[in-house]
């Protein structure tokens, strides 16, 4: 490959431009409208524009594989979100001569359908958590839902058959709530997969959120890059990401990776995946999904291993064979990535879009990693999502990642929205966190992380209205 | 003697000042500011006097009331509540004085009972002496004040506004004193409200005498203004006489139209062997000395003619509003018209209309009247609304006599007598839904307000609603300074801005380049404590492109006559009572101008539908800017 079109956005198309341009080989960014001034834009070696949008173009197969060829590019990476999960853009672009950086289309559409995935990990020999098949609509759907809650009891998640990314999942606790939500799951599911379709499976009570990175090539090798611990969530949406997990059952955790890895071979698995458990506070653990992309959090991986995920895609997708073996993985310290979300987390972490940032000063120095678009003068889009950066620390400790966390997060001077770092700098001084105990429950149990004082602007405000009497030449308002 | 300071029982204080041997001073600092200033000294130069000000042993501080309540928040973007916390703060041992009016309070316009009561409430909180008056004397009009004063525990000042001519007379001003204690009891001090620096010495002094003879207990506080340079010795003359507090304010800022200077009076009163009741010249002048250095930054509000004007004594003028006549004569462009007006046009409507009071809301009908008779030629044609109401007897009745039926006829037409039984009368203002505006206030901010900026936004809906949001978009501004409040022309590249900020943390901002971008914006660079920030500004519009050929008083009446509706004078949008696609009829109320605290209707001159509406609510507007167009029939 020579020339790669980004089919997506923001910072990750600026994470694999990064990883494009830095081989020598041709970054081609596509943008909506609304993007016109975005960063990837800027930073890619050429730019296409795909329409007003928002977001309906880069949701648009036809128009990816248009720019791709308009472009001359040979390969195409989808990121993640947009087309990376749907099993119709891989076959476009084979269509089309091209090559799609990730799995090929039989197994996204497999491990897409969240009921096939939990077959494929049964017939690993995987434990997954006992589910329903998809269930029929109407009252035979109540009826075969009540039934299944009998056999296994309270609490049951609802679940969306094309979910994914933590969304169309509802927690209902009684017979009642489950007819409730039924309707309201479907009507969600449609409107998020265009697919209306549930299932039902059993609650597992504070479970932890623990996932394995994998690598495939075409030529049957997999590995995998260790855990990851992404159980710090609000409404099943991750928030905070460590590598590896900090489960002190050394053989525990092995068995996990072990089963990621016969998982990703029953599913006859090719390019970078992740494979998600539940693990419950006996010990066990059930398979819960594999995603068929680069993740969010792929950066904690990268920074305990020292292996970059992107351009290994590349290579795969490149049909090369992996340039390490399981024996090169090695997990040399601790991560920690958190979002620097423009949203305000006492307000039920509503986007603050529309505002514009008016300082941005960030972190940097040893261990530190950065992943973001903004900069002064930065508009948070209105239709995009609310993500600025991407802050992933490194220590040697988990101690010292919390530690220089702590440092990163006051190093950040952003005015304009409001952020997520108050709350996330409650999270580093919240004892528990500091000795690595959180489950799922995390958020719930410590209402007293939203009490925060916000960030003294004062000189900010003031500054504005200086630079506005600068700018009128007097005061619009002694006037 | 102790000194009287906050906190004090109010019967305690008044003993206090009738058992001293001296006299006292208040400081008016307020009214120093609204006369020489146009009320805008920020509180950044009230704090920096603060500590040598209450250091200084005054009576009382008079630093809030009047027009500055007002302005504290349109063009100073303080909230005079937190303006009163502060300088408590560093001002413990001295009382906070007010004035306000009996139905206005703070604004322009009689108010609701019980927003005035509840306002009252709210400011007794700070602010121990109440000076109220009201523009007729009319008693009744105070009555709702001296209640809630006096449930406050407040000490309560009644005024009787002075002024000269044949019917200003000892024994009338006697008998309203008495119909003050009639109504208040004996516990209050009597101000004489000398709002215009009128009479001489020896009339002021007589006035007190007289009223001491007839009522020997009561406390007198005087107040005046120096317009004439002659006010020290009306000072002199009225504590001889036997007033027991009076009114001056510091050197460093004493201009032409407001208060004397402290010291003057002092010295003057030493050579009578008289003393000022716990005074420290000192710190008089050390306040004085703190403030110096701040004047020039207020250079731009002060009277653009220079000189003191003994002519007061014909126009009466109050020392408030003779620095903003002029100011407004300058951007009306008649200022050539002045001498007619003051001289002539003036003392003449002042007798026409009854001669009585020239102080708000009365003074501004005064001057807008004669400045209307004189600009349009036709006498009393183009009343003002505010000139209906006080002809229909709506403030209060006439002291001395009506205006001629002249009068009457020309601003009602020949129904006048019918017009005047129907509608005349003291207007009684219906209680307002408190909690319904409080309501309106919440959806508007868009959060929960206090009791405070309910009352705020009570007093000046408008413009407390934009306070609020300027605050919540920048912060509190009080903390800096004149220099870069009033900054005109921008900042030096490489200026420093040092300043503290309310949470006493220091800041220094310095000015870096800024640059144009293609779309028009301008980004500007800040060191903001030495971090580089940068702002995207928006390109201003070009202004006045619609108001760039200036049209004449004929041009803007003949366009009216076809129903396009031009701003007749600079003025701001207080009503807009139709709306777009409304059909109208000649002479009916389209839209109402605020002026000079005056609301102006403007009719319709033609029958037809509302066409367009190109002006808001609050909106300023210059001669000749489009309001809006009516499609004749």
């Amino acid at each position: 490959m020579k020339k790669i079109l980004i089919a997506n956005r923001g910072e990750i198309a600026l994470r694999i431009l990064r990883a494009v341009q830095e081989q020598g080989l041709t970054a081609v960014g596509v943008y909506e409208t609304p993007d016109k001034e975005a960063r990837h834009i800027r930073a890619a070696d050429e730019a296409i524009w795909i329409g007003e949008g928002p977001r309906k173009d880069y949701l648009n197969i036809d128009k990816m594989i248009w720019a791709a060829r308009k472009a001359g590019a040979d390969g195409i990476h989808p990121g993640y979100g947009f087309l990376a999960e749907n099993p119709d853009f891989p076959k476009a672009c084979e269509d089309a001569g091209l090559i799609f950086i990730g799995p090929p289309a039989k197994v996204i559409h497999a491990l897409g359908n969240k009921v096939i995935a939990r077959t494929i990990a049964e017939s690993a020999g995987v434990s997954v958590i006992p589910g329903s098949e998809t269930l029929p609509y109407g009252q035979e759907g109540e009826e075969r839902a009540l039934a299944f809650a009998r056999e296994h009891g309270f609490p049951l998640m609802l679940k969306a058959t094309s979910g994914g990314g933590g969304r169309g999942i509802r927690k209902v606790n009684n017979a009642k709530e489950l007819i409730d939500q039924m309707p309201l799951a479907r009507a969600e599911a449609k409107a998020a997969f265009n697919d209306a379709r549930l299932y039902l499976e059993k609650g597992v009570i504070n479970p932890k959120h623990i996932e394995v990175q994998v690598l495939a090539d075409s030529f049957g090798h997999i590995i995998h890059m260790g855990t990851r611990d992404c159980s710090i969530q609000r409404r099943n949406q991750k928030l905070v990401e460590i590598a590896p997990a900090l489960i002190p059952d050394q053989p525990l955790l092995d068995n996990i990776c072990t089963a990621a890895i016969k998982v990703a071979q029953e599913a006859n698995y090719v390019n970078a995946g992740t494979v998600e458990f539940l693990v419950d506070e006996g010990g066990h653990f059930y398979f819960l999904e594999m995603n068929t992309r680069l993740q969010v959090e792929h950066t904690v991986t990268e920074m305990v291993t020292g292996m970059d995920i992107v351009r290994a895609q590349i290579d795969i997708a490149a049909g090369k064979k992996l340039k390490f073996s399981q024996e090169d993985v090695h997990i040399r310290g601790h991560a920690i990535e958190m979002r620097i979300n423009a949203e305000d987390p006492k307000n039920n972490f509503l986007p603050e879009g529309g505002k514009t940032i008016t300082v941005y000063n960030s972190p940097g120095g040893a261990g530190i990693r950065l992943d973001g678009i903004v900069y002064q003068g930065y508009v948070i889009p209105q239709v995009y999502d609310s993500l600025l950066v991407k802050l992933t620390v490194h220590g040697f400790t988990w101690q010292e990642a919390v530690e220089r966390m702590r440092r990163a997060l006051k190093g950040f001077a952003i005015v304009g929205p409001k952020t997520t770092i108050p709350f996330y700098l409650n999270i580093v001084n919240e004892p528990d966190f500091q000795k690595g105990i959180f489950n799922t429950s995390y958020l719930d149990l410590k209402p007293d992380l939203f009490v925060y004082k916000e960030e003294d602007r004062e000189v900010a405000k003031l500054a504005k209205l200086i630079a506005t009497i600068h700018h009128k030449g007097f005061n619009p308002f002694a006037a | 003697m102790q000194h009287i300071r906050p906190g004090m029982d109010t019967k305690d204080i008044l003993r206090r000042l009738k058992e001293a041997k001296g006299y006292f001073i208040t400081n008016t600092a307020r009214d120093l500011s609204q006369s020489d200033f146009k009320n805008r000294i920020l509180l950044h130069t009230d704090l920096l006097a603060a500590k040598p000000r209450d250091a200084a042993g005054y009576f009382s501080l008079e630093i809030t009331g009047g027009a500055s309540v007002h302005v504290d928040m349109l063009r100073k973007q303080v909230n005079p509540f937190l303006k009163l916390e502060l300088l408590r703060r560093e001002m413990p041992n001295t009382l906070f004085q007010t004035l306000c009016r009996g139905v206005n309070l703070f604004g322009y316009r009689p108010y609701p009972e019980n927003a005035i009561r509840l306002t009252v409430r709210e400011f007794a909180k700070y602010v121990e002496v109440w000076r109220v008056f009201d523009f007729l004397n009319y008693i009744p009009n105070m009555v709702p004040v001296f209640e809630e004063v006096k449930k406050a525990g407040k000490i309560l000042e009644p005024s009787i506004c002075f002024s000269t001519g044949p019917e200003h007379t000892d024994k009338f001003y006697v008998s309203k004193v008495q119909e003050i204690l009639d109504v208040t009891g004996e516990d209050i001090i009597l101000c004489i409200k000398n709002h215009g620096g009128l009479g001489t010495p020896k009339r002021i002094g007589e006035l007190v005498a007289s009223i001491k003879q007839r009522f020997p207990d009561l406390l007198i506080h005087y107040h005046g203004h120096n317009t004439d340079s002659n006010d020290v010795p009306r000072i002199a003359a009225a504590i001889l006489s036997g007033a027991e507090i009076v009114d001056a304010a510091d050197h460093a800022f004493t201009g032409f139209y407001g208060p004397p200077p402290v010291l003057s009076v002092i010295q003057t009163m030493e050579a009578h062997g008289i003393r000022a009741e716990g005074v420290s010249t000192d710190a008089v002048i050390e306040t004085s000395e703190a403030l110096r250095p701040e004047r020039a930054a207020y250079a731009d509000f002060e009277s653009q003619f220079k000189g003191f004007d003994s002519t007061v004594q014909v126009h009466k003028l109050p020392g408030g509003a003779t620095g903003s006549s002029f100011e407004q004569a300058v951007k009306g462009e008649f200022l050539h018209l002045m001498p007619k007006i003051l001289r002539e046009e003036l003392p003449r409507v002042q007798i026409e209309l009854g001669n009585w009071w020239s102080v708000t809301p009365g003074s501004q009908i005064l001057w807008t009247t004669a400045v209307n008779n004189v600009l349009s030629g036709e006498r009393y044609e183009n009343a003002s609304g505010d000139l209906k109401n006080l002809l229909l007897g709506r403030y209060g009745p006439f002291p001395f006599y009506r205006p001629s039926e002249e009068i009457y006829s020309k601003v009602f037409g020949p129904d006048w007598e019918k017009m005047l039984k129907e509608q005349g009368g003291v207007a009684k203002i219906e209680d307002i839904d408190l909690e319904k505006e409080e309501a309106t206030l919440v959806e508007r901010m868009g959060r929960s307000v206090t009791r405070e900026e309910v009352v705020l936004y009570l007093q000046h809906p408008n413009d407390a609603l934009d306070f609020l949001k300027f605050e919540e978009e920048y912060g509190q501004a009080y903390v800096l300074p004149p220099q870069i409040w009033f900054r005109k022309g921008g900042f030096n590249l490489g200026e420093h801005l040092d300043f503290v900020d309310y949470t006493g943390k220091s800041h220094v901002i310095e000015l870096g380049p800024s640059y144009r971008s293609e779309n028009g914006k301008q980004t500007l660079y800040l060191f903001v404590d030495h971090h580089s920030e940068v702002f995207l500004l928006e390109e201003e519009k070009k202004a006045g492109v619609e108001t760039a050929v200036k049209l004449s008083k004929e041009e803007i009446a003949s366009l009216a006559k076809v129903g396009d509706m031009r701003a007749p004078f600079a003025s701001n949008v207080c009503q807009i009572p139709v709306k777009a696609g409304q059909e109208v009829k000649k002479g009916e109320l389209v839209i109402v101008l605020e002026a000079m605290k005056m609301q102006n209707p403007i009719e319709s001159q033609v029958e037809g539908k509302i066409d367009q509406v190109f002006v808001k609510l609050g909106q300023a507007v210059q001669v000749g800017d489009k309001l809006l167009t009516i499609s004749p029939l």
